[in-house]
């Protein structure tokens, strides 16, 4: 439906901002309910048909899959040196893209960091605006949080807990799985719990290796735990099991959707329900109030291309317009009411900021495999986890909380080596002959959430369309430098258990905001005080205001969040629903 | 070779700078980007065009002209093929057409500092051809192209030289344009990827079914 003839002037049970992870998550549950549901996405809707190209080989693209002339993407070094915004300074290029823009396959996905500008402190942050946002080109690993996470302060002290429990959100967990299907193979961990797992994708030799070598330390490598469906899903027409082709590492999403997409697997399947409308190109400005009765009555957005400014009303506003952009919208919907902006008296949005830190690596050799003729070991959703071994049972000195490891190993389209020093015969043949044998991993830790790391809004800088921009405060901290100083050197002894040669390890950091992880700004919790949402993401302050997306997590801990986003979110439109059935919004 | 020995390139290029301005009756270096031209079209016999001086890159680009001239894109053909040679197991980066990519690459390109690499990285290694080989790159033999190259190889970490930024550069293009071809994907690394097949076999990993 073209953006003109969406029907404004109807009251919707829900407007759904945002169509992410958490967004398509609420659209599919409200709509199973049988709530009139209208969806904005400050984005377009891509023509997902032609944009995922997962099989096209790199001699068949115009520029061999890299970005065209006059785009450019962010490096590390720029985003280390520059403070945002990233835009002066680049004018060579029309287009500029976060890091993660820096291939053909994902510059119409990213936003032009140029039209989107933000301030402070040094920060990768990368924006999707399209319809599905990140979940197009998301890395997939599809991790259950465990009462580890949820009650992490009864084990330090430290933050708050959770006011759920695993067994509060297990059930949602099951739903998430069945709905969209998800890979691996369960280890009865009880502080990375499994999940109803569909046909689980194998192992290289040198993960054989490492999988033994560390089994020895106690520690545990399995299978990449992929949102990804190996088995198909009768339930969607949209999407088709996963056929191991290869260049899934390409991450310019999946042209068969069987990694999961929130338009394929959320989305399409809701608007099939008839229950739900969709309008792009809309950029939400301010959620409206009700100066009567207090509660929100709708939401003031603009259209992205005509730049004419509309209102809509609905019973219930739910914000899932991803952690940062979720806050900043907050804040933005300032009234006489709620002069600190909306769900904001206790004074938490924007605040207890927090994510994964990433940086340290590894990379070795399987020197076994060196020679050996080719293998097809891309042909997988993903490669490996290490799961967290640290303060489980034992206290660390130096650090609390927890990190583990993705990595990978094998033969890709693209080699690894051909940074090797020197040129010829000799580099040519080094090169063919190690492909198979090499093997890495990084680590993603928990950065503890802190009240003093935050976002605000920026007093002068606008956005393309006059909206102010977000301004970060914020920094790593002590624990997660020395959680990273431990990151190395665990990665390292593992790697020499495995009697693999070593030929690159760092304790790197990378610039705050790489991992894509971003949480916290508008936490859960029993008291009103400290926390901006009851235990189902329901303002404390506006019943009929929703916050859906990560920005609800109360601590980071150090596993992917997306599934858990998606749990919480289901778990929270359940009992919205049954609110709404009562009368009670 | 010289890895035991490697040349000290700041000590060698300024004789071979020398030399070519004088070879040349410059007075002052860097050399004009015309007497360049002469130099690279020599072997071939051929007049260079006089079009590609470094004010005039910008209109060629919009036009879609050649960023190289067919002497400059012979050599850097010849240049590609020493970083990527063929062997008894593939074609190498000329069979791979290593060269066109490279010639799109830097027309399109809307850095600069990246065509004033090329222009000037190609007319260095002439230079440092005539003083090592006494002969242009095209004309020498594989083993006195290695030669030449070998000394940027091995004072690759002398970033502030531009002959090393060329090499580099060099290395980077030539690379990605070998290993993103059909010959570097399917003859040189034989990529299994990128089509359907039933199940990935992985390394008889004890892994169990999920029930």
């Amino acid at each position: 439906m073209a953006e003109s003839e969406v029907d404004l002037s109807k009251k919707y049970d829900a407007v759904i901002i945002g169509s992410g992870a958490a967004g398509g998550m609420a659209a599919h549950v409200l709509t199973t309910h049988g709530l009139k549901v209208l969806m904005l996405e400050a984005g377009k809707k891509l023509n997902i048909e032609q944009e995922l190209r997962s099989m096209e080989w790199p001699y068949n693209n115009p520029h061999r899959g890299e970005l065209p002339p006059g785009s450019q993407s962010l490096t590390h070094n720029e985003y280390t040196i520059r403070r945002p915004p990233y835009g002066p300074g680049f004018e060579k290029s029309k287009n500029l893209y976060s890091y993660i823009g820096s291939s053909d396959y994902m510059k119409n996905i990213v936003v032009n960091e140029r039209d989107n500008p933000y301030t402070g402190t040094n920060y990768a942050w990368v924006r999707a605006r399209c319809l599905g946002g990140k979940t197009n080109i998301w890395g997939r690993l599809a991790l259950r949080l465990s009462d580890y996470d949820f009650k992490a302060k009864d084990r330090d002290g430290f933050g708050e807990n959770w006011p759920i429990s695993y067994s509060d959100i297990a059930p949602y967990y099951d739903k998430v799985d069945l709905y969209l299907g998800i890979t691996g193979v369960k280890e009865n961990l009880p502080y990375l719990p499994d999940s109803i797992f569909q046909r689980p994708t194998k192992f290289t030799c040198a993960e054989v290796t490492l999988k033994e070598g560390i089994a020895k330390m106690g520690r545990v490598l399995t299978q990449y735990r992929a949102g990804v469906t190996t088995d198909g899903l009768k339930h969607n027409k949209y999407r088709s099991r996963c056929y191991g082709r290869g260049a899934c590492s390409r991450k310019g999403g999946c042209d068969i959707h069987a990694a999961f997409d929130s338009p394929t697997g959320l989305i399409y399947p809701a608007m099939d329900t008839g229950n739900m409308t969709l309008r792009t190109n809309s950029i939400a400005r301010e959620i409206t109030v009700d100066p009567q009765t207090g509660k929100a009555s709708g939401v003031h957005f603009t259209d992205s291309q005509t730049m004419k400014d509309y209102t809509v009303r609905a019973k219930v506003v739910i914000v899932a317009a991803s952690t940062l952009e979720s806050a900043r919208l907050l804040l933005l919907s300032k009234s006489r009411l709620y002069p600190n902006g909306l769900a904001n008296s206790s004074g938490h949005v924007g605040h207890n900021f927090c994510e994964h830190i990433m940086g340290p690596y590894v990379a070795g050799q399987a020197t076994d495999l060196v020679g050996k003729p080719p293998t097809l070991d891309d042909g997988r959703p993903g490669s490996f986890y290490l799961t967290r071994f640290r303060n489980l049972a034992e206290k660390h000195p130096k650090f609390i909380r927890g990190y583990g490891f993705e990595g990978g190993s094998g033969s890709s389209m693209f080699p690894p080596g051909t940074d090797n020093p020197g040129f010829g015969a000799s580099f040519k043949e080094e090169i063919r002959k190690n492909q198979g044998s090499y093997i890495g991993m990084g680590a993603f830790g928990e950065v503890l959430s802190r009240y003093e790391n935050f976002v605000d809004l920026d007093p002068s800088v606008k956005d393309k369309w006059g909206i102010p921009a977000l301004r970060f405060h914020y920094k790593f901290g002590e624990n997660e430098h020395n959680m990273a100083k431990d990151m190395k050197e665990t990665a390292q002894e593992m790697f020499e258990a495995a009697g693999f040669k070593i030929i690159f390890v760092s304790d790197r950091v990378l610039t705050e905001g790489w991992s894509i992880h971003e949480l916290g700004t508008a936490r859960m919790g029993d008291d009103p005080k400290k926390s901006v949402l009851n235990q189902f993401q329901q303002s404390h302050d506006v019943k009929n205001l929703f916050v859906v997306d990560g920005s609800a997590f109360v601590n980071a801990s150090c596993q992917n969040p997306t599934w858990t986003i998606m749990a919480l979110c289901w778990r929270s439109c359940d009992y919205l629903a049954d609110q709404m059935a009562k009368n009670e919004l | 070779m010289s890895a035991k020995n490697p040349i000290d390139l700041k000590q060698d290029r300024r004789q071979w700078l020398k030399t070519s301005a004088t070879a040349l009756g410059a007075a002052v270096l860097p050399l004009p980007a015309a007497a360049t031209e002469a130099l690279q079209a020599e072997p071939q016999g051929a007049a260079p065009p006089t079009t590609t001086s470094p004010t005039t890159t910008g209109v060629e680009a919009k036009s879609g002209a050649r960023f190289f001239t067919p002497a400059q894109h012979m050599l850097v053909e010849e240049l590609s093929e020493t970083i990527i040679p063929a062997d008894n197991h593939s074609g190498g980066a000329k069979a791979a057409k290593v060269a066109d990519f490279i010639e799109q690459t830097v027309r399109e390109s809307t850095d600069e500092q990246q065509k004033a690499t090329w222009r000037e990285g190609l007319r260095l290694i002439e230079v440092m051809s005539q003083h090592y080989n006494g002969k242009s790159f095209v004309a020498a033999s594989p083993e006195e192209k290695i030669a030449v190259l070998q000394v940027l190889s091995d004072n690759e970490q002398l970033t502030e030289l531009p002959e090393v930024q060329f090499f580099r550069e060099l290395k980077h293009l030539t690379v990605r344009g070998y290993y993103t071809s059909k010959i570097g994907i399917h003859d040189e690394l034989e990529y299994k990827g990128n089509r359907i097949l039933q199940e990935f076999v992985g390394c008889g990993d004890p892994t169990p079914p999920t029930t």
